[in-house]
């Protein structure tokens, strides 16, 4: 298994070819980030004239917004379309011509890239925390260590939910639009446009049946330390249960499309 | 040794016709359209030979090489590549195989060769020594040295192609599979693939199937050749063989004041031809001779072996 060791390196590589790019992505959007959440949340709680919304203080949501897009990138890894794209343009060939596992190839090019985003939010966190009064403290880093954790496990359980979804294209030439929804759903689901305690209970309880809440709204709370121990453990058994089920979904749709797949691309 | 037998593809696409009408009538309903991109080809290649598979665009050449590659399964028929079945997809059938193409990158655009090379060098767990003579055989012989430490993205086509062609080699396959690897390269570059290939078919003895259209590749590298016609193999012999099938006839070749064409004539027809020709038009130039085997292919493509 040495060739894992260079497929994570290679993709290392090409997340550095692009020096420009790597600049503004790790450092620039950050910054961006920071300034967007925190103007615009002040602005709230001024024109509701309150200090506390749902349990969340300004910082607190400030953090939750920052740690949003980031949570995000970290979760859909090599981005939508990983696969798909490469099965429509016809360079999905050669993992078939390689004497090497596909599904263990694009795994571990998508979490290469979850890793790397995973760096930007410790990068962000520390320094967003650095700032505030309290400063970065143990605990606060423990957090970080279990949200970072709960995170990258989270995007290889939506990787695998990824690849089920995108394997489709083996015989229905173009997914796009079904990956966007699929994106939609677990974005709006999980949390990431607004925190799962604004929705209403029983929406909340609903949505404890669905995989959504442990892929977004469990790894940033985590990483805030809102979570409790026995919420995390539970919360990772789930994940991998979904975990479970995907793969199985996706090894089913593999060997439903490779006899249907015809090769072909630009 | 390749033994392919009653080997059938077939491919179901949908039909949308043209215009906005047709695009919402898709939307509801969509014809299928069968295509049988092989029909029960039969075909046997030993060790260490190179055959040259030639056929009109859409003939079905891709569809075998990706059959036999690995690539696509098969409607019905058998396949054995070195007594694998190619969509089996084994790896120790995959780590004796190469696949080139010319019109499709293995490597990775955004790295320098090198990095790529160093993946595939796992991939294909080629020891260190190995795969150190093998860089440095290939490098030279290709004369890419100077290019290995350059993205791949900004490397000229022949320079990439140099490059697809060295990560094809690096693990010595016994058999290889190119798909027009000189398509779109200059003159000296095709020139330059053609002698390298030559070599190495000399040297290292794969067996090797080549598709091209550039009649120069299939002369100067296969001595055996298959032409394939909508999916049928219609003929499968040696290249001398090729220009004795139209032993019986001569092509003209004309240049009048307003054009140049060809025209193929019995032997027994071609006095009254060229008088003909004479007086229908304004001849600056006339020869005749045997027609060449770029002729003959192409005359087979489109009439099938009673080539007219």
């Amino acid at each position: 298994m040495n060739w894992w060791r260079f497929v994570v390196a290679n993709e290392i590589r090409k997340i550095l070819a692009f020096r420009s790019d790597f600049w503004v992505t790790f450092l620039g959007q950050t910054l961006v980030l920071i300034l967007i959440a925190r103007a615009l949340w002040q602005s709230i709680f001024a024109a509701n004239n309150t200090e506390v919304m749902e349990g969340f203080t300004l910082p607190m949501m400030t953090l939750y917004y920052i740690i949003v897009p980031i949570g995000n990138k970290i979760l859909t890894g090599e981005n939508v379309g990983f696969l798909a794209r490469e099965i429509y343009d016809g360079s999905f060939n050669r993992y078939l011509v390689y004497p090497i596992s596909f599904f263990q190839y694009k795994t571990l090019t998508y979490l290469t890239h979850s890793v790397f985003y995973a760096l930007q939010l410790v990068l962000i966190y520390l320094l967003f925390n650095f700032f505030t009064p309290e400063g970065i403290t143990l605990n606060l880093l423990a957090n970080l260590a279990a949200g970072v954790s709960v995170f990258i496990f989270a995007s290889y359980v939506f990787c695998m939910l990824a690849m089920a979804i995108e394997l489709i294209s083996l015989w229905a030439d173009n997914i796009w639009s079904l990956m966007v929804m699929v994106r939609f759903f677990v974005y709006f689901l999980g949390g990431s446009y607004m925190p799962l305690n604004f929705f209403p209970d029983w929406a909340e309880k609903i949505l404890n049946y669905t995989p959504f809440p442990y892929l977004v709204s469990l790894p940033i709370r985590t990483t805030m330390g809102l979570a409790s121990s026995s919420e995390i453990q539970q919360g990772l058994i789930l994940l991998l249960s979904w975990a479970i089920l995907f793969h199985l979904m996706a090894k089913l749709l593999w060997h439903k499309g490779e006899s249907r797949y015809s090769g072909v691309g630009i | 040794m390749i033994k392919v037998q009653n080997l059938t593809k077939t491919f179901v696409s949908h039909i949308k016709e043209p215009g906005l009408k047709g695009s919402l009538k898709a939307l509801v309903k969509r014809e299928k359209k069968t295509k049988e991109a092989l029909k029960s080809i039969n075909l046997e290649i030993k060790q260490g030979e190179i055959i040259g598979l030639i056929g009109a665009n859409g003939a079905g050449k891709t569809t075998l090489v990706k059959i036999l590659s690995g690539i696509v399964h098969p409607t019905s028929g058998e396949a054995t590549v070195l007594g694998f079945k190619p969509w089996e997809r084994q790896n120790e059938y995959r780590k004796q195989m190469s696949l080139i193409m010319g019109q499709k990158a293995q490597v990775w655009w955004d790295l320098p060769a090198l990095d790529s090379f160093l993946l595939l060098k796992e991939i294909y767990q080629i020891p260190d020594k190995i795969y150190k003579n093998n860089i440095e055989f290939l490098a030279d012989t290709l004369m890419v040295k100077d290019q290995l430490r350059t993205q791949v993205r900004k490397l000229s086509l022949g320079e990439r192609m140099k490059i697809e062609l060295m990560a094809a080699l690096l693990h010595r396959p016994q058999v290889i599979f190119m798909d027009e690897p000189t398509i779109g390269l200059d003159l000296s570059s095709q020139r330059a693939v053609r002698e390298f290939m030559k070599n190495y078919q000399k040297e290292f003895k794969p067996i090797t199937i080549l598709t091209s259209h550039y009649m120069e590749d299939i002369k100067e590298l296969c001595p055996r050749v298959v032409i394939i016609k909508e999916g049928e193999f219609v003929f499968d012999g040696a290249l001398s063989q090729i220009q004795r099938l139209l032993g019986d006839e001569k092509c003209l070749s004309v240049t009048t004041k307003e054009n140049t064409f060809k025209v193929n004539v019995p032997r027994t027809e071609l006095s009254t031809k060229t008088a003909e020709i004479f007086k229908t038009n304004e001849v600056l130039d006339l020869n005749i001779h045997d027609p060449s085997i770029e002729d003959v292919i192409e005359s087979i493509m489109k009439h099938g072996m009673n080539p007219k």
